[in-house]
């Protein structure tokens, strides 16, 4: 199987590499780059553990081939905060928004994007924002009150 | 995974020639949310996949004069978000709201969902009541056909060995025309159809001058219930009695199957009350 160049920028770094073309993204990132906040779940688009921001859009990481992603500019949960956490993230601890904490990084990937363009979204647009990503925990009321402690404090 | 040959293709010309040499060998890759997943459960058995999504000619969503042409390239998220659709051909519009989630929304395409030939795909009803048309392209050049033609039963397709969908014709809606549709499935979010319908209707002076009704998952395609359209159109009077035992005719013009989302027998009776809801939405149906 020949081998497939790509080169695309993740968490702000260029990246050049040489893969085989039947891996997917999340795990180029886990089992490649060893960036193991991205989570696998299901592997089929399902779950959303998986989620990542490329070019201001949330995807399923497990739903993309490698090939896919050259020239993409692509965040993933390693690539939100610099040094501290971000308002959401210290939003969703002070909630206890979550337990196991599988979900988390797929949550907070869809939360993040959802704000970047969206500063005070309603309820409606909190719960369709994480509509694809499944929390088997909490019931998900946790992690939606969080959202909208830090958006009321954001007025 | 597998392995494959992956090619990326940068004009509709080499992704015709590149799959008229592979022929039966290989498939296209445009969202990849259907092929992926059946890449990863080894039921996809060509050894050459085609990569379609940096092809210019196969996206955008445009006017041309009563009509609007959408490129299968086009996403839902892109269909979701079009001013375009909206104010033209709404029905399209809802029912791409109601696929998978944001995640699969910003990856499925509409040519996807149509080439996917489920009868399920969220996509198709609207197109059967827009008596969509379909633009193909292969090697012998291209042809148009329309929607009824396209679906041979499930996953089948008429596209031929080199042949790709390029885009979706639709009409441009009237003033008088209003539709609705729904999709019933387990839950909101990231749910397989477990029956849906579709109607668009034409009114005038109260009276149903045309109507079309499709629907998803109870046949082996998407279908076009016509009996019950054809009881329907010309009538002015609306009670609930009585459209609800023409809705019952859809029982005629189905063929559902059972499996894990339903049985045979339950989306029979399903399908009656998704039409009359539609109705429901659309008319003023007394007591
Ligand atoms: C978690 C999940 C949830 C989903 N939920 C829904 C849902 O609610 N409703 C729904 O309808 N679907 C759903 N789907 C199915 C899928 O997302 C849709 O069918 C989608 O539209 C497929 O588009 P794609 O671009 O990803 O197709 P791909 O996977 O890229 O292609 C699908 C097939 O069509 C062929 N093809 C693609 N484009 C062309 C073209 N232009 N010309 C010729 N052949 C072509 C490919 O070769 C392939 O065989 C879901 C999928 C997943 C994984
Ligand atoms: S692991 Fe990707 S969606 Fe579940
Ligand atoms: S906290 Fe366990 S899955 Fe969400």
């Amino acid at each position: 199987m020949k081998k497939i160049k790509i080169d695309f920028i993740l968490n702000g770094v260029k990246i050049t590499d040489e893969v085989p073309a039947n891996i997917t993204l999340s795990e180029y990132l886990r089992d490649y780059l060893k960036l193991t906040g991205t989570k696998e779940g299901c592997s089929k688009g399902e779950c959303g553990a998986c989620t990542v921001i490329i070019d201001d859009k949330i995807f399923d990481s497990c739903l993309i081939l490698i090939p896919e992603v050259d020239g993409k500019d692509i965040t993933t949960i390693e690539g939100i905060s610099k040094d501290d956490l971000t308002p959401l993230q210290n939003s969703l601890i002070e909630e206890g928004a979550f337990q196991c904490g599988f979900c988390a990084s797929g949550m907070v990937m869809s939360l993040t994007n959802l704000l970047s363009k969206n500063e005070k979204p309603s309820l409606e647009e909190i719960r369709e924002s994480i509509s694809g990503n499944l929390c088997r925990c909490t019931g998900y009321k946790k992690i939606i009150d969080a959202v909208i402690k830090l958006t009321k404090a954001i007025i | 995974m597998r392995e494959f040959e992956y090619y990326k293709v940068k004009n509709l010309k080499e992704a015709i020639n590149l799959s008229k040499k592979f022929g039966k060998n290989k498939r296209f890759l445009a969202g990849g949310t259907d092929l992926i997943v059946r890449l990863k459960d080894n039921l996809i058995k060509e050894e050459n996949i085609i990569d379609i999504k940096n092809i210019e000619e196969l996206k955008g969503i445009k006017e041309v004069e009563d009509e609007i042409h959408i490129g299968s390239l086009v996403t839902f998220s892109e269909i979701i978000e079009s001013d375009i659709l909206k104010k033209y051909s709404p029905l399209i519009v809802e029912a791409s709201k109601k696929v998978g989630s944001p995640q699969i929304r910003n990856k499925g395409t509409i040519g996807g969902n149509i080439c996917n030939a489920s009868p399920a795909g969220d996509s198709i009803p609207p197109l059967f009541c827009e008596d969509a048309k379909f633009f193909l392209e292969s090697t012998n050049g291209s042809r148009i056909v329309n929607i009824e033609d396209f679906f041979k039963g499930p996953g089948k397709t008429i596209l031929k060995e080199d042949e790709i969908l390029v885009k979706i014709i639709l009409k441009k809606w009237k003033e008088n025309e209003f539709g609705f549709f729904n999709k019933l499935g387990q839950r909101n979010a990231l749910t397989i159809a477990i029956a849906s319908s579709c109607i668009k209707i034409k009114k005038s002076d109260g009276k149903i001058e045309d109507i079309k009704i499709s629907l998803g998952s109870v046949s082996p395609t998407v279908i076009r219930a016509k009996k019950v359209e054809n009881i329907l159109r010309g009538l002015k009077e609306y009670k609930k009695d009585e459209i609800i035992k023409i809705c019952d005719e859809v029982k005629e013009e189905i063929d559902p199957i059972t499996d894990v989302r339903g049985s045979r027998e339950y989306r029979i009776e399903v399908s009656k009350y998704l039409v009359f809801e539609a109705l429901n939405n659309l008319l003023n149906i007394r007591g």
